[in-house]
């Protein structure tokens, strides 16, 4: 199958009274359609940036970026509106999202109004309400205002938007972390439902692993700017390569009682600063096998296992292969 | 068995708003024995840190009030102690951390000088005393003592959880109440944040109250689990309890919607429907308006709680014999 | 609950005044202030119909009386009713007050608009000529634009109006600067939402309620800046019944006769003192997040 999205070595810095900010440093992959990629790293690692710089919220620095096969790197304005249409964001907080001086179906109507996709206003009211549907929305909901409802309702506000222009690619900021568990299964659980209906493509960003692992076929490590794995999800999960992986997958806690306790493994430190960042492997001050090469050359992405890559020099002397 | 340290007894807490009743807490009641670790479990809403609040005896009035029931500390009922007499007990004898670490430091004092005002607040010790033995609880949680005179900015977010704790810890109180403590901290730092506080209450031999959201946590650090749903605990037992013979439906459904690490679920398993209204809660089980098995009984009336095994306590209709 | 048929939804354009309106009528203290400038504003309109006197009725035979049955507030110098000239002026005060700040909030959206959506250059363009703006005094600006224009009731609109402008740039660069970090403003742009709609559709409407408490607070101000221009003989020239020029004309008596002073003084000071409630009873209603 053809990929939907390509981005080849997209990078994306920002200025700052400090230096330089690395906050997307050389990020390559493709996503097949109606797949999901899910992307994972903890704050400051670039994933959020990374998802901007796609849908062109924010101007990358540097790479390139291909939908369906056509150059998207560089857009007019034009240009940028059609290809809108095709790719969409759902945001992290379903408060902060939707503006609060906006009703339910003023919301939902926008995108539609914006891109004249309506003949009437009983075309324009009919659509809304069947997107309410599509999201579980109930209908009496039309005109109500974002702070009356709840976190859940309202992130339904937002995928119905996100879904307003039927676009094919959608990108997936943290949908759900704002929400508690059982809203965040019935939201994950319309999330896969529209996927198979519409065979969307997501890229989903986001810091909980559980998550990631439930709704990706592909995932996306990153450490500070710089992706050091990405393997489709059964594979990392059983094979992890990367030292980083390893211990971000293990310092997780299950919610399992019984099994022998595992020990934890800790990594040592905090993240380091994305701000010059010093040659070098930007994990080696924190990894265990961490050796003098490490600290000076910067590992590439290898395909280690087949469809497998991962960025460390001692990738294969780690794991034995 | 151990004596217990703490017991709360049908303990009701309202908030009102407006003309509204908020129903934070109602007719909770649980024991904790010394040196236990007890995760409150539930979602936004649930009356976890109302909970707490109560047992800090720090529920602002208004809007808040304790409506009944009693909170009984090392034999004492804290809801009857004096203003003074509170003062004494928080931070010597029980403590509290909060959810985040980026607000609960002041940031024009050194950190040391932050541990060294708890421990003047409630010792006559020499500035000298003091300032080691802040150094030593900055040691114990993993900074270096030569650390005591950073500021706040100068540390990040794990650090400054970490930071915390020690104040939390400085004067070694008997019960130590954690609101979210992790909650804000990447999935790397929460592991070495909960390893040090394992290591810590074991070695103090504090008795812990984990509030949070997140089941794995509280199987990593707790020996004791209570899920609460609408202010009520509904089910309360060991973690082998809770974790492995799950029996109420809330619990089963909180399982059910947590995504599975281990194995492949095509689809989630989530509750359906919102948190009831805690202005107007159902007037039988408050969550019987979700509950897969509801029956007629349980929109009518509330059921006490069942002892189903010894120290395995759940509230649902579903076992009780009658 | 069972959910409606289609036929019954209908999808009202619904503002969100109804419970603005709502938590402004729990405020008592602004009620009141709204009734006062209500009073005033009628009060203007019907002079000719309440007025006992005329503005320029004179009647030297009855110069400085006090209080009385017939001039309930007395007379001054000429023998003119100060009661009947307080309502005639409130024309020209409420005149001086909405105009000059309706002139000067618009100009100040617009700059502050330009300021702080775009930035860089347009915005240090924008923000330092303010800033030299602010740095003058205000009196001493409208005094020297007075001056150069000469006295008139357009002269001192505009005179007041222009040292007013610098003030709702910067609260509206401000909070737009706030706003436009707000992920919904990303999720427009992401929905295709022009730089136009950005602004009118979703930066402005979240920006309205310190541009309106920031206005009723102005108007409070101009008043009192156009009193003061004419108190010093720069706005509008006697006998034009306007508060501050009245004040002005009874300076000379205020050792000997106080109702020329005092009457003026206290209308200034009512209709001052009802905006400002208005302005503060204002910002409680239409901040959402206040909500109970």
């Amino acid at each position: 199958m053809a990929a939907i999205l390509e981005a080849k070595n997209i990078k994306k810095y920002f200025k700052t009274p400090k230096g330089t900010l690395h906050a997307v440093d050389g990020v390559s992959f493709s996503i097949e359609e109606g797949k999901t990629l899910g992307v994972v790293g903890e704050s400051g690692c670039g994933k959020s940036t990374l998802g901007r710089v796609l849908v062109h919220l924010l101007e990358r620095t540097d790479g390139q970026i291909l939908f369906e096969g056509k150059d998207i790197s560089d857009l007019t304005k034009a240009d940028l509106k059609n290809v809108r249409q095709n790719m969409q964001m759902i945001f992290q907080d379903p408060f902060a999202s939707l503006n609060p001086r906006q009703s339910v179906s003023e919301i939902i109507a926008e995108p539609l109004q914006i891109y004249r996709r309506v003949s009437s206003k009983a075309d324009l009211e009919k659509q809304v309400l069947e997107l309410m549907d599509t999201v579980g929305l109930a209908r009496r909901l039309a005109n109500s205002y974002p702070h009356e409802l709840d976190g859940g309702r309202r992130q339904r506000i937002g995928v119905a938007r996100a879904l307003a222009l039927n676009p094919k690619f959608i990108v997936c900021d943290e949908p759900v972390s704002a929400l508690d568990v059982s809203i965040q299964a019935q939201i994950l659980n319309l999330m896969q439902d529209l996927q198979e209906e519409r065979n969307l493509t997501y890229l989903f960003i986001t810091h909980n692993l559980s998550v990631v692992k439930h709704i990706s076929d592909e995932i996306l490590v990153m450490y500070l700017g710089k992706m050091v794995e990405l393997a489709s999800d059964k594979d990392i999960f059983l094979n992890r390569l990367h030292p980083y992986t390893k211990a971000l997958l293990a310092a997780v806690p299950l919610p399992v009682y019984g099994t022998e306790k595992k020990k934890r493994q800790l990594l040592r430190g905090e993240l380091s600063s994305p701000i010059n960042p010093k040659p070098g492997c930007r994990f080696a001050a924190r990894c265990p096998y961490a050796k003098e090469q490490c600290h000076q050359k910067e590992p590439a992405l290898e395909e280690i296992m087949p469809k497998h890559f991962v960025a460390c020099h001692f990738a294969r002397e780690i794991n034995g292969i | 068995m151990a004596e217990p340290i703490l017991e709360v007894r049908n303990l009701t807490v309202e908030y009102t708003s407006g003309k509204s009743i908020v129903q934070a807490v109602n007719h909770l009641s649980f024991t904790l024995e010394r040196g236990e670790a007890l995760g409150l479990v539930g979602e936004t809403g649930a009356g976890k840190t109302t909970t707490a609040l109560s047992i800090m005896q720090l529920i602002t009035s208004p809007p808040g009030r304790i409506k009944s029931g009693e909170i009984i500390f090392e034999g004492r009922d804290l809801t009857k102690l004096s203003q003074s007499e509170l003062r004494k007990l928080r931070g010597e004898k029980i403590s509290m951390i909060f959810q985040d670490p980026m607000t609960a430091l002041n940031p024009v004092i050194t950190v040391g000088d932050q541990i060294c005002e708890v421990i003047h607040l409630h010792e006559k010790v020499s500035r000298l005393e003091a300032t080691q033995r802040a150094k030593k609880m900055l040691e114990m949680v993993g900074i270096p003592g030569e650390r005591y005179s950073d500021y706040p900015h100068q540390f990040s977010g794990g650090m400054k959880q970490r930071v915390i704790i020690a104040i939390a810890l400085a004067r070694n109180p008997s019960l130590l109440i954690a609101d979210e403590p992790t909650t804000a901290l990447d999935v790397t730092i929460q592991a070495q944040v909960l390893e040090m506080i394992e290591r810590i209450i074991k070695e103090l031999k504090t008795t812990l109250i984990l509030i949070t959201h997140d089941l794995g946590v509280v199987a990593d650090i707790c020996d004791k689990a209570a899920i609460m749903y609408a202010g009520e605990i509904v089910e309360y037992g060991t973690l082998d309890h809770i974790y492995n013979h799950t029996m109420h439906p809330y619990s089963i459904g909180l399982f059910g919607s947590i995504p599975n690490f281990n194995e492949d679920v095509r689809r989630l398993k989530p509750i359906k429907g919102l948190m009831p209204d805690p202005t107007n809660l159902p007037k039988g089980c408050s969550f019987c308006l979700r509950c897969p098995d509801c029956q007629d009984r349980c929109t009518k009336e509330k059921f006490s709680p069942v002892e189903v095994a010894p120290g395995h306590i759940v509230r649902c209709v579903k076992y009780i014999n009658d | 609950m069972p959910e409606k048929t289609q036929a019954e939804i209908v999808i009202k354009k619904q503002s969100q005044m109804k419970e603005i309106m709502g938590r402004f009528a729990k405020n008592k203290m602004a009620i009141l202030s709204l009734g006062v400038i209500v009073l005033l504003i009628l009060m203007a309109i019907f002079a000719e119909q309440i007025a006992p006197y005329g503005p320029d009725d004179q009647d030297l035979s009855r110069q400085f009386t006090y209080p009385c049955k017939e001039f309930l507030f007395g007379t001054d110098d000429y023998g003119r009713d100060i009661l009947s000239r307080l309502i005639y002026g409130s024309r020209y005060s409420l005149a001086v007050g909405l105009i000059s700040v309706s002139f000067s909030c618009l100009a100040g959206v617009v700059l502050g608009c330009i300021a702080g959506f775009y930035g860089q250059l347009a915005d240090n363009i924008i923000m330092r000529i303010v800033d030299v703006v602010l740095a003058i005094p205000n009196i001493l600006l409208a005094l020297s634009i007075a001056a150069a224009l000469g006295p008139g009731l357009g002269n001192l609109i505009v005179a007041v109006g222009i040292g007013a402008i610098p003030g709702y740039a910067r609260i509206v660069r401000a909070s737009i600067l706030s706003v436009k970090q707000m992920e919904y403003i990303e999720a427009a742009r992401s929905i295709g939402a022009s730089d136009f709609r950005l602004i009118v559709k979703h930066i402005l409407p979240n920006c309205l309620a310190p541009i309106i408490v920031q206005a009723t607070m102005s108007i409070a101000i101009a008043i009192l800046s156009a009193a003061s221009l004419s108190f010093l003989g720069l706005g509008i020239t006697p006998p034009t019944p306007e508060w501050g020029s009245m004040l002005s004309a009874g300076r000379a008596y205020i050792r000997d006769f106080w109702p020329v002073v005092t009457f003026p003084g206290i209308m200034i000071m009512i209709t001052v003192f009802a905006f400002n409630i208005l302005g503060d009873g204002l910002r409680d209603a239409l901040d959402p997040k206040l909500k109970v």
